[in-house]
């Protein structure tokens, strides 16, 4: 088991109203497996992702990822793990527009123990993974909106995560794009063996992954597997 | 930390017109820091002269012009226990009250001034200014103020001098100075001074014996044609600047001053950037950047912004400083503003200082900041 979630609660203050968008979710995910996060606005999906990604912290509860409780330890040691365990691919693309495509991808080697060399390598096969290492010297405003998702992926790819997120990858994207950017997913996942949690509104988008959860009201009220999804190979993977 | 240096660097350039004016205010900031602690170098390094030497002065009179002493007093003087030389000096000044552009000329025994002062000849040579009567050596102060060559033919009042050498000192305040011929400037038309000098420069073999020595000069000449009041250089010339010193004392305030407001230019300037890089940030910290290293980035852009600001005014002020020869003096004694190893070390330093200052609460708000609300920003 890769990610175990159990009993997680999440709540806030708002005013004087207390605001619950999760509330006792228990979960399994395995490792390799392809999640989508769907439900309505507003029912804790983000927030769920939020907390298995460790940048937010759960009031009460657990996640364990890979043998770690992350909502025990320190902030400072947290910031630590997601630099070796996870890949977080934002709507937005979220690039730092002053960096090129290659600095761009990366930034979170600088945060790990490797060469010069070691770096140049990760990122052009990280690029090369989302066709875009022609455009390695570009920066953010010289690529359209769906290069630079791809960018954001070989961001969130580069380090070789045990588990990616994507919050709404495809929402600011037009549909071809849309689609050009759900094979890459999937790709990612059956080619890479990368374990992706996916949060969207598209049930289309949600169709691809191997298994599909809703959620409603801060709870989990589906969790259903979809065999007609590509399953992700577990022998002959490239790995970043 | 070197590794993200690009990302430092093009986040300061992506801003460059507010990083620009930041550095340029923190240089302006800097360059008057410099400047007015140069005055207050030049201040202390008059003050704080190792009391070796005594300038013995008519009593009850303040400026050169009016100060007369008999010249034979040299002889007397110098027959006292514990004295190496006494040199007879006629000081003439174009102006005896504060002024930027004091000339003095000292009217020495031509023999002796090579004996009392540590002077270097960078034009010219001793024999000329020996054997002309209207010969003068000039401080290199001066001579870059007012423009003199060797040979130059010069006039101030009615003292006319020709250039024959120009010279610089360890002494920065000498290079304001003039040296001539003593007989020279005492018989300078329509001011028949022979046989008087305006004070009289007392080498001591021991600086421990100063007081009593001051004291007994001053006895020595109570109730005789001409009273003294002997000092030690040092306070002889504090004494002159009196009028000054608390001006200069503000100023050094003011400089003090100006370091606050680039303080609060520069820490202004970082909590402006921080805000407007609050997702940034919040992306930043998502990938794996930990508050410390997001921190010590904003701190570092801080510090960049500040010793880049430091580097340009120091600079700046040292080289407006050697090149422009600048005093200020009163009672002809000047202080001069000279550029130094130590106001240099000051200014960066200080730079640095205030970088890390200023830089502090930015870093920290941009360190704490919560990520999921720095991600939801615009």
């Amino acid at each position: 088991m890769l990610i175990e979630i159990r009993n997680l609660t999440k709540s806030f203050q708002k005013g004087d109203e207390t605001i619950t968008p999760l509330r006792d979710v228990s979960l399994d995910i395995d490792d390799r497996e392809f999640v989508s996060l769907m439900g309505p606005s507003g029912t804790g999906k983000s927030t769920l992702l939020n907390q298995i990604a460790g940048i937010d912290k759960p009031t009460s509860g657990s996640i364990t990822v890979n043998g770690t409780e992350i909502t025990t330890i320190s902030r400072s040691r947290l910031a630590n793990w997601r630099a070796g365990n996870v890949g977080y691919i934002f709507q937005t693309h979220n690039l730092i527009p002053v960096l090129t495509a290659y600095e761009n991808v990366e930034l979170p080697l600088l945060l790990l123990p490797f060469s010069r060399a070691e770096r140049r390598r990760r990122v052009q096969i990280a690029l090369e993974a989302v066709e875009l290492l022609d455009r390695a010297s570009h920066y953010p405003r010289q690529l359209s909106g769906g290069q630079e998702q791809r960018v954001g992926i070989a961001r969130a790819i580069v380090t070789d995560p045990k588990v990616v997120v994507a919050d709404e990858p495809t929402g600011d994207l037009d549909s071809a794009t849309s689609s050009h950017i759900l094979d890459l997913l999937q790709r990612l996942n059956s080619d890479l063996g990368t374990t992706l949690l996916m949060v969207t509104h598209d049930a289309n988008a949600a169709a691809i992954a191997g298994r599909q959860l809703q959620l409603n009201d801060g709870r989990l009220i589906s969790d259903a597997r979809n065999e007609s999804a590509s399953p992700s190979k577990t022998e002959g993977s490239v790995h970043v | 930390m070197f590794k993200f240096m690009p990302y430092l660097l093009k986040t300061l350039w992506r801003h460059r017109a507010r990083t620009m004016l930041t550095v340029s205010g923190s240089a302006v900031a800097l360059f008057v820091f410099c400047f007015v602690g140069s005055v207050q170098e030049g201040l202390d390094r008059l003050t704080s002269q190792k009391d070796s030497t005594l300038i013995v002065f008519q009593a009850n009179k303040f400026c050169p012009a009016t100060s007369h002493l008999p010249q034979d007093y040299d002889q007397i003087i110098g027959k006292m226990p514990g004295v190496r030389e006494v040199v007879p000096i006629q000081v003439f000044t174009n102006n005896c009250r504060a002024s930027l552009d004091v000339v003095v000329f000292y009217g020495v025994p031509a023999a002796k001034v090579q004996k009392i002062r540590d002077f270097d000849l960078v034009e010219g040579s001793w024999d000329e200014f020996e054997l002309n009567q209207d010969a003068g050596i000039v401080g290199e102060a001066v001579a870059r103020r007012r423009g003199l060559k060797l040979g130059t033919k010069f006039s101030v009042g009615e003292v006319k001098v020709t250039v024959a050498g120009i010279f610089n000192s360890s002494n920065k305040s000498e290079e304001d100075y003039v040296y001539t011929h003593l007989d020279f400037l005492q018989r300078t038309p329509g001011m028949n001074l022979v046989g008087t000098v305006t004070q009289h420069e007392v080498v001591l073999n021991n600086p421990g014996d100063s007081v009593s020595i001051a004291r007994a000069i001053d006895d020595k000449f109570r109730g005789g044609p001409v009273e003294t009041d002997t000092r030690t250089k040092g306070v002889f010339q504090a004494s002159s600047l009196a009028d000054l010193v608390e001006l200069i004392e503000l100023s050094h305030y003011l400089g003090y001053a100006c370091v606050g407001l680039m303080t609060m230019l520069i820490s202004t300037t970082t909590f402006m950037a921080v805000q407007d890089r609050i997702k940034e940030h919040s992306v930043l910290q998502t990938l794996g950047f930990s508050g410390s290293i997001v921190f010590f980035l904003v701190l570092a852009e801080s510090v960049l912004i500040s010793v880049g600001g430091g580097v340009v005014g120091t600079g700046a002020a040292m080289l407006a400083l050697a090149g422009s020869g600048l005093s200020v003096g009163a009672e002809a004694v000047t202080i001069a503003f000279s550029p130094s190893f130590q106001l240099t070390f000051a200014g960066l330093t200080g730079s640095l200082a205030v970088g890390f200052v200023a830089g502090v609460l930015p870093a920290l708000a941009a360190a704490r900041a919560d990520i999921v609300t720095g991600l939801r920003q615009a």
